[in-house]
């Protein structure tokens, strides 16, 4: 489960597999029980810059380490394994559960439904740790939901880093959004083949 | 434009049924729900409202988040008034009728009128505000019919912890002549966080401000906006001109008062800056200029004092017109109507004026404070209401005399 490094990363350079969060639509990232709407934004950066906390960094509310943090994809992905970096002194999650392609989830939704997968994460203040995920239901991928329930002190929850390894497809899954229903036909829009100037040969 | 479903939960208790707000509680509230209703769903064309009422029998939704205006009307009609209102249990079951709403992009509101007493400790409220703010969902408050102990208290602390950057507000509303739908109007409620509002919202405002039941202006911005628009701003124009002008009279007024002349030198130079200006700061001196007219015994002007009076035992028109004007504007009603009369009366207020020092009654100026005064006579009223007891004992010195 750990990717061991033991050589020095700028060797192998890990970051190009960490590259998943350029194919996040950050415009569309919301994150439930957050203290400053929109950090959550800030913890999808390049895997060089994951320890780097001088910027904003996600933290939920006070007294309630609960975090459910939606991202959205531009295209389907297949999601290989999750890096999470968190916070010091017990802040950092304890637990994650990861629910795919359904938006709207809110936090009672989040606790009776079955993730697809959850993991026990452990602190993982220099990034070094991923976790894998079953890679046959991460293929297609158009948007995952994160589920942070607990944290290890208990009172917060504080996330530096959310990295995603695995490939890009192409593909969009997207809603068919424009869709003309006729109730009752135009007949304008029928032309029959004697008006194309098509039709049966003519008998001479 | 922010895409937004919202739930707005009616308070039809038996506290509803009294008349402190014009035509009945129940019926202002009816009418800012319409209002609201209309306002939401011309701001952005997605957006959803439904309603539920929380008293009665128990929470009942009456309507599920819906862009049709015609069916949320249609479910105000026959709604009976009765029980006790439930207020967590009404925002809980808002808060579930929002979680399934169809199009899960749209932002969560609730907004509640809050009428009769609240029975809920104010630790259970927080617990509530606590799990809307988890969920983000925005609340709305608005407080009015019963004032009991606690209940404002309750409520600002249900909003505080619900309040997420400023989203979530409350309105207090006291029973007054004004109606529900007409305070409403210039809260964010309806203007929606400061975006500016939409058109409805800015009409209806307008309309509210004009004091016409109808249009303001008698032109309907719908058929013509250009001429609404250009009547507004010479409207606008020429109220801001004659803030300034009659600036420039109570500076001539009172010379001798230091504070007024340092506001009226601004005046005429910065006019139009003035025009945004809070209009209780001319009220202030215009006011001031008639206190000091009509012998006001906090001024200091003793000079002034001895004119006054005989003036007003030398025309005795003058003197029962000032009785007439201090009697009646201890009435509410009646009192803004005369009192304009009088001062629209321009034989009469040129006669006062002719008495004041340094004031030419043909002064330009003078005649543009006249027609101001007419516009700015109710604001004023309200002021000369504290001064009118002061002002009844003056006279009743006088006629001693």
């Amino acid at each position: 489960m750990a990717c061991t490094h033991d050589h020095s990363c700028e060797d192998h350079d890990c970051s190009s597999n960490w590259s998943l969060y350029k194919h996040i639509d950050l415009s569309k990232v919301t994150a439930l029980n957050e203290a400053n709407p929109g950090s959550v934004k800030s913890v999808f950066k390049a895997w060089e810059e994951r320890l780097n906390s001088s910027g904003e960094h996600l933290e939920s509310n006070e007294g309630d380490p609960e975090l459910l943090v939606y991202i959205p994809f531009t295209s389907d992905v297949k999601i290989k394994s999750i890096s999470v970096v968190g916070g010091a002194d017990g802040t950092s999650p304890s637990k994650l559960r990861v629910f795919i392609n359904r938006d709207g989830i809110d936090f009672s939704d989040a606790q009776s439904m079955q993730p697809v997968q959850e993991w026990d994460l452990v602190e993982n203040l220099q990034g070094v740790l991923e976790y894998q995920t079953r890679y046959s239901k991460f293929q297609s991928v158009a948007n995952i939901t994160l589920h942070f329930p607990e944290s290890f002190a208990g009172d917060t929850t504080q996330i530096h880093y959310i990295g995603f390894k695995g490939e890009a497809t192409q593909l969009k899954r997207d809603v068919v959004a424009t869709i003309v229903y006729e109730i009752t036909p135009n007949p304008s829009d029928h032309k029959t083949r004697a008006e194309t100037g098509g039709g049966l040969s003519h008998v001479e | 434009m922010v895409l937004e479903a919202t739930m707005i939960c009616i308070d039809n208790s038996e506290w509803m049924r009294n008349g402190d707000y014009a035509p009945s509680r129940f019926q202002a509230q009816a009418d800012a729900v319409n209002l609201i209703c209309g306002a939401k769903t011309q701001s952005n064309p997605e957006n959803t409202v439904g309603v539920l009422t929380m008293a009665g029998k128990g929470v009942r939704v009456l309507v599920t988040p819906t862009s049709d205006l015609g069916k949320i009307l249609a479910c105000m009609h026959g709604l009976e008034i009765g029980g006790e209102m439930n207020l967590a249990a009404g925002i809980q079951v808002a808060q579930l009728a929002l979680k399934h709403r169809q199009n899960k992009k749209q932002q969560q509101r609730i907004i509640v009128f809050a009428g009769s007493p609240v029975m809920h400790d104010k630790k259970a409220l927080e617990v509530i505000g606590k799990k809307l703010k988890k969920n983000s969902v925005a609340l709305d408050i608005v407080n009015f019919g019963e004032d009991d102990e606690g209940k404002t208290e309750k409520l600002e602390a249900l909003l505080a912890a619900v309040n997420n950057n400023d989203t979530s507000h409350i309105v207090h509303v006291p029973a007054g002549p004004n109606a529900l739908s007409d305070v409403l109007i210039s809260t964010p409620i309806f203007t929606g966080d400061g975006e500016g509002g939409s058109g409805f919202a800015a009409s209806a405002a307008a309309a509210a401000a004009g004091g016409v039941s109808g249009f303001e202006f008698g032109v309907d911005p719908n058929l013509d906006p250009e001429l609404a628009l250009a009547l507004r701003v010479s409207m606008e124009e020429e109220r801001a001109r004659q803030e300034a002008a009659a600036k420039k009279a109570a500076e001539e007024a009172s010379e001798q008062d230091a504070t007024m002349t340092e506001h009226a030198s601004e005046g005429p130079s910065g006019a139009d800056n003035k025009k945004n200006e809070i209009p209780d700061d001319d009220n202030t001196l215009l006011q001031q200029a008639l206190a000091m007219s009509v012998d006001e015994p906090a001024s200091t002007q003793d000079l002034q004092d001895t004119e006054m009076s005989d003036a007003a035992a030398e025309d005795p028109d003058l003197a029962l017109a000032l009785q007439l004007s201090v009697q009646e504007s201890t009435k509410d009603s009646s009192s803004e109507a005369d009192m304009s009369k009088l001062l629209a009366d321009q034989s009469f207020v040129s006669s006062i004026l002719a008495s004041l020092p340094g004031v030419d009654p043909n002064d330009p100026s003078v005649k543009e404070m006249l027609a101001s005064m007419q516009n700015q006579s109710e604001s004023q009223q309200k002021q000369d209401e504290d001064k009118a007891p002061e002002k009844k004992e003056e006279k009743e010195e006088k006629e001693e005399k």
